[in-house]
């Protein structure tokens, strides 16, 4: 009975207390902050170079109210034996907040001015937002803890604060510095202790069984309810490492025994058990996805193996990362030249420079002859394409040709190339595809392309090589 | 300063300089109130400059077209800045099957059907989908099984039905999609969608966005061609218009480029008798320059489109004539495409035609086959409409692949919708007719950027909803524009007020599982 007599009166005192002006003002302050993001949004292009002139103080001024907040603590400790610290904690409180505005506001007019994005940018604006409406918080709560009317709360809201202010600093830190800048020089027995307490990751298993046909179907049937998102029974199978801890129940699977395995027990139950995964009437696993689960058990469960009895990894055929080229900006002039006078065209692949040029003729094919050619030699590093289809070139032409260090494909399709010259070719790396439709080219001559290591297209329709119509594709002149 | 009660002039509150007090304490107000507001001004002063400038700033863009002219990409020709990233894909052809192909009659294999024959679909299965006028009265949605038998083809094993003997030889190049899903479920709104992402008319098609933002290939000829298929008066043939092919808020430029159907694809290519090259030359030049009076006079953005289309179509008078020369293609391109290639207006001859146009640096090429519409009869129609299409699209990939253009080329194959699984009309052992469906059809997509020897998403038993990986039109445009090196969630052109994309203002999707 007390204890309602009690609380009604708590209630009603609370409820006759008005609103003081401090936490009215605190309150707007927030809301306004808070506002902030959604007002200036990163949109991550860049606006009017003042802005970013102003912003450029940001990491200048940024010390100050850390610098203070840290401050705060000592002078607070301190101030049981001298109150004159205590006192001027107060102060250094209001200033910390006001650097800490500016601050804010420079950050944002740095990340807007300069088109910056991204998850740490959104991060380190964020946690500064929300210490600035801790700081706010702290500023309502001191009052009461001078008075020693709530003695937990403000040292509390402090300790909290002053853990926000890290995790923002090391946001900022990471953007100035890069995301490895504690790690990078971390003597090596330390950087092993963190590494098991980093991110988990499969970044080291790409290509292999586990990331082909393993994680796909936990990621398809599993990972909705044993994820980042929802960790339920405390199994996530999104990554290796987390798949092997297990959940609440232990390990989910026993290496070389699928039988006993309780990953394969739970999702291989009739579907009315109330154990069946996946639960609450999702998808169950196919009999493929279960017949390739219980084949990588029953072979180790190993995350790096590249292959495993039973199991077919897709032909997904690996993509050979395209080479960047240099940046071709400053030739824009002599591209543009050199255009007007040939009237063949040098035509961006992307609007990446370093993803290079490509040769078009198609315009003036029949003038395009050797001579021509080797006028663009100067371009060569920057063009990825030659597209020589029906030019006048001849067998000259790969004298030119193997200077295009950078060439990924060449089309010489209905020219008057024999072939007699192709081992000039052998000097191109990064070549993949070479279409000699229509030419003159016998088999004999083909033979120097073996020495082409990445060529994996390579078409001879209507060419005397003997290799009629059907498609000569992948494999044939592929040396490994 | 406490106001007075009664005083209502906010704008003009009384100050203490306008009370009677003494002059040198109002001399003494005065200077401190001026070295505040001073101060106090002065800092909201910079405050607000700020706020403006970012604000005046957003507006000015807003106004702004997406253009990013600045881009290093601008001096090589492309102002947009376009493509966004390195394309798998330089070129398209779409193979378009109007009218709404029947899916369970051709791809998406339901074997189960069988043993429904003539049962009710149950209503369970339909849902709350809106009908056609044409079955909605019908008392009874009866089952109706596919007439003819499915196969297995090429290394993948995919199901294909004997209808498409040809296209089940290349069945191992093909990304067959079997949940693509319309919103609309007529006609006109459904091709309008599926051409422009927008079911209204007005709004510029696939190929007029690839025009306008990868540009021409070549000098000589259109950047968009369409070609039409001769019309078949035993199919039922729906209207297809030359609103599928508009440039719509885009400059005119863009819109596709027809070639007629018969022997002369382009009336009146030749100079009339007496007028040499010189002379029409002169003469354009002439009418360019009044073009070019007009454009300063008025400042219509559509001359400059008019003055560019005469130019074309000059370019074309000795272009088109070689284009549609096909007495140089050897024997082997007639093997392969069949005696109906030979016939101007057939689909076959179009589909040789496409990879003609594929050499000649032809950015967009679109292929319109009408007929697919099988209300009834489907076992009377049907064979006709495969037999008419499925060498062509087989030829045209053949040849594409052993010509090496299919590393770049993308080729499409699709309808605007696909048809119910149960019958339209009386169902009989021999015959069924099908009506629209937009919950699921099945297309397909060969060639560069896309994986080949798939067969993406699911549909149940019936082949009327989708179990698995959706793939809506937007999702379906947004990802063959991705096969072209273009993000459409960035390629953008304002107009209305709008950032308008092919992709419209919902969200869309590029289909990851599709990609090479």
């Amino acid at each position: 009975m007390i204890a309602v007599d009690k609380l009604t009166v708590a209630i009603r005192s609370l409820h006759n207390r008005t609103i003081s002006p401090l936490w009215r003002f605190t309150l707007a302050a927030s809301a306004l902050l808070l506002l902030l993001p959604f007002t200036f949004r990163l949109d991550g292009q860049s606006h009017a170079d003042w802005l970013q002139f102003l912003g450029s103080f940001h990491p200048l001024l940024v010390h100050l109210p850390i610098g203070m907040l840290v401050l705060l603590p000592i002078l607070e400790l301190a101030g049981r034996n001298r109150v004159a610290l205590r006192e001027s904690a107060a102060f250094v409180l209001y200033l910390t907040l006001a650097t800490g505005v500016i601050t804010l506001a420079l950050g944002i007019l740095l990340a807007y001015g300069g088109g910056q994005t991204g998850t740490t940018v959104m991060r380190h604006m964020w946690g500064a937002i929300v210490l600035l409406v801790e700081l706010l918080v702290c500023i309502n709560a001191r009052p009461a803890w001078i008075s020693g009317e709530h003695q937990r709360i403000y040292p509390a809201l402090l300790a909290v604060t002053l853990l926000t202010l890290t995790w923002t600093a090391h946001q900022g830190g990471s953007l100035t510095h890069g995301s490895d800048y504690l790690t990078r020089f971390m003597p090596g027995p330390l950087k092993q202790f963190f590494r098991s307490a980093t991110r988990a990751s499969d970044a080291a298993y790409v290509g292999s069984v586990y990331a082909l046909n393993i994680h796909p179907i936990f990621d398809a049937k599993c990972v909705a309810c044993h994820g980042a998102h929802k960790e339920k029974g405390g199994l996530r199978l999104d990554f290796y490492d987390l798949l092997i801890k297990g959940g609440k129940d232990g390990a989910v699977f026993v290496p070389r025994n699928p039988d006993q395995s309780l990953l394969v027990q739970r999702v291989t139950l009739s579907l009315n058990d109330k154990h069946f995964m996946p639960a609450e009437g999702r998808t169950p696993l196919t009999a493929d996805e279960t017949a390739t689960l219980r084949a990588w058990i029953l072979a180790g469960a190993s995350p790096t193996a590249a292959s495993v009895p039973g199991i077919r990894t897709p032909t997904k055929n690996t993509q050979i990362p395209l080479q960047p080229v240099g940046d071709y900006s400053s030739l824009m002039n002599d591209i543009r030249e050199m255009q007007q006078s040939e009237g063949a065209k040098l035509v961006a692949v992307s609007a990446k420079p370093s993803d290079g040029l490509i040769l078009r003729t198609i315009d003036v094919a029949s003038k395009f002859d050797d001579a021509q050619l080797a006028r663009f030699e100067r371009f060569a590093p920057f063009i990825v394409e030659a597209e020589l289809g029906r030019t006048v070139v001849t067998d000259a032409c790969f004298d030119t040709l193997s200077k295009f260090k950078n060439l990924r494909a060449l089309h010489l399709e209905g020219t008057q190339v024999t072939g007699q010259a192709l081992a000039k070719l052998s000097s191109l790396s990064q070549l993949t595809y070479l279409n000699l439709s229509g030419t003159k080219v016998t088999s004999s001559r083909l033979a120097p392309l073996k020495t082409i290591p990445n060529l994996r297209h390579l078409y001879l329709f209507e060419t005397p090589a003997g290799l009629e119509s059907p498609l000569l594709r992948k494999g044939v002149t592929n040396s490994q | 300063m406490k106001q007075h009660p009664l005083c209502t002039d906010c704008e003009n509150p009384i100050t203490p300089l306008d009370l009677p007090i003494p002059a040198g304490l109002k001399r003494q107000w005065a200077a401190v109130e001026t070295r505040r507001r001073f101060l106090g001004r002065s800092g909201k002063v910079l405050g607000w400059a700020a706020l403006a400038g970012l604000f005046s700033e957003m507006r000015l863009r807003s106004y702004a077209s997406g253009a990013d002219v600045t881009s290093p990409a601008s001096a090589t020709g492309n102002a947009l800045g376009l493509p966004h990233f390195a394309p798998k894909a330089k070129r398209a052809i779409y193979l378009f099957m109007s009218g709404g192909p029947p899916q369970m009659d051709l791809f998406d294999y339901k074997p189960n059907l069988a043993a429904q024959f003539n049962k009710d679909m149950p209503d369970s299965v339909r849902g709350n989908q809106q009908l056609t006028g044409m079955t909605a009265g019908q008392a009874h949605f009866p089952v109706a099984p596919s007439h003819w038998p499915f196969g297995q083809h090429g290394q993948t094993g995919t199901w294909v039905s004997s209808l498409l003997p040809y296209t089940a030889r290349m069945i191992d190049d093909l990304t067959i999609i079997k949940t693509v899903n319309t919103d609309a479920i007529n006609h006109e709104p459904a091709i309008m969608l599926m051409n422009t992402g927008n079911m209204n008319t007005g709004k510029p098609c696939l190929g007029a966005w690839l025009a306008y933002g990868l540009g021409s290939m070549n000098d000589n000829l259109p950047t968009f061609i369409v070609l039409q298929t001769k019309t078949n008066p035993k199919e039922n043939n729906q209207p297809v218009s030359s609103g599928l092919w508009s440039s719509g808020f885009l400059s005119s430029e863009y819109a596709g480029v027809g070639l007629r159907s018969g022997a002369d694809p382009v009336l009146y290519l030749a100079d009339p008798a007496g007028v040499d090259r010189d002379v029409r030359r002169q003469m354009l030049d002439t009418v360019e320059q009044i073009n070019r009076q007009t454009l300063a006079d008025v400042g219509d953005p559509e001359t400059n489109a008019r003055i560019a289309q005469y130019e074309m179509a000059f370019r074309m008078q000795s272009s088109v004539p070689e284009l549609t020369d096909l007495s140089k293609e050897p024997q082997s391109t007639w093997d392969l495409y069949g005696p109906d290639a030979k016939q101007p207006g057939t689909f076959a001859y179009n589909c040789l035609l496409a990879r003609r146009m594929a050499e000649r640096g032809v950015r967009f090429t679109q292929i319109y086959k009408r007929g697919w519409d099988v209300h009834g009869d489907v076992v009377g129609v049907l064979p006709t409409l495969c037999r008419e299409t499925d060498q062509g699209a087989y030829a045209l990939v053949t040849d594409l692949k052993r010509r090496g253009l299919l590393d770049d080329t993308l080729v499409i194959w699709a309808g605007e919708f696909g048809r119910t699984v149960y019958s339209q009309g009386g169902l009989s052992e021999e015959n069924y007719g099908r009506d629209h469906h937009p919950r699921c059809f099945t297309t397909w997509m060969a060639g560069g950027g896309v994986r080949p020897g798939i067969a993406y998403g699911e549909t149940d038993d019936y082949s009327y909803n989708i179990v698995k990986d959706p793939v809506h039109v937007r999702d379906f445009n947004a990802t063959i524009l991705h096969c072209l090196g273009i993000d459409h969630s960035r390629f953008t052109y304002r107009f209305q007020g709008l950032d308008q994309k092919l992709t419209s203002p919902v969200p869309a999707h590029v289909v990851d599982g599709l990609l090479a």
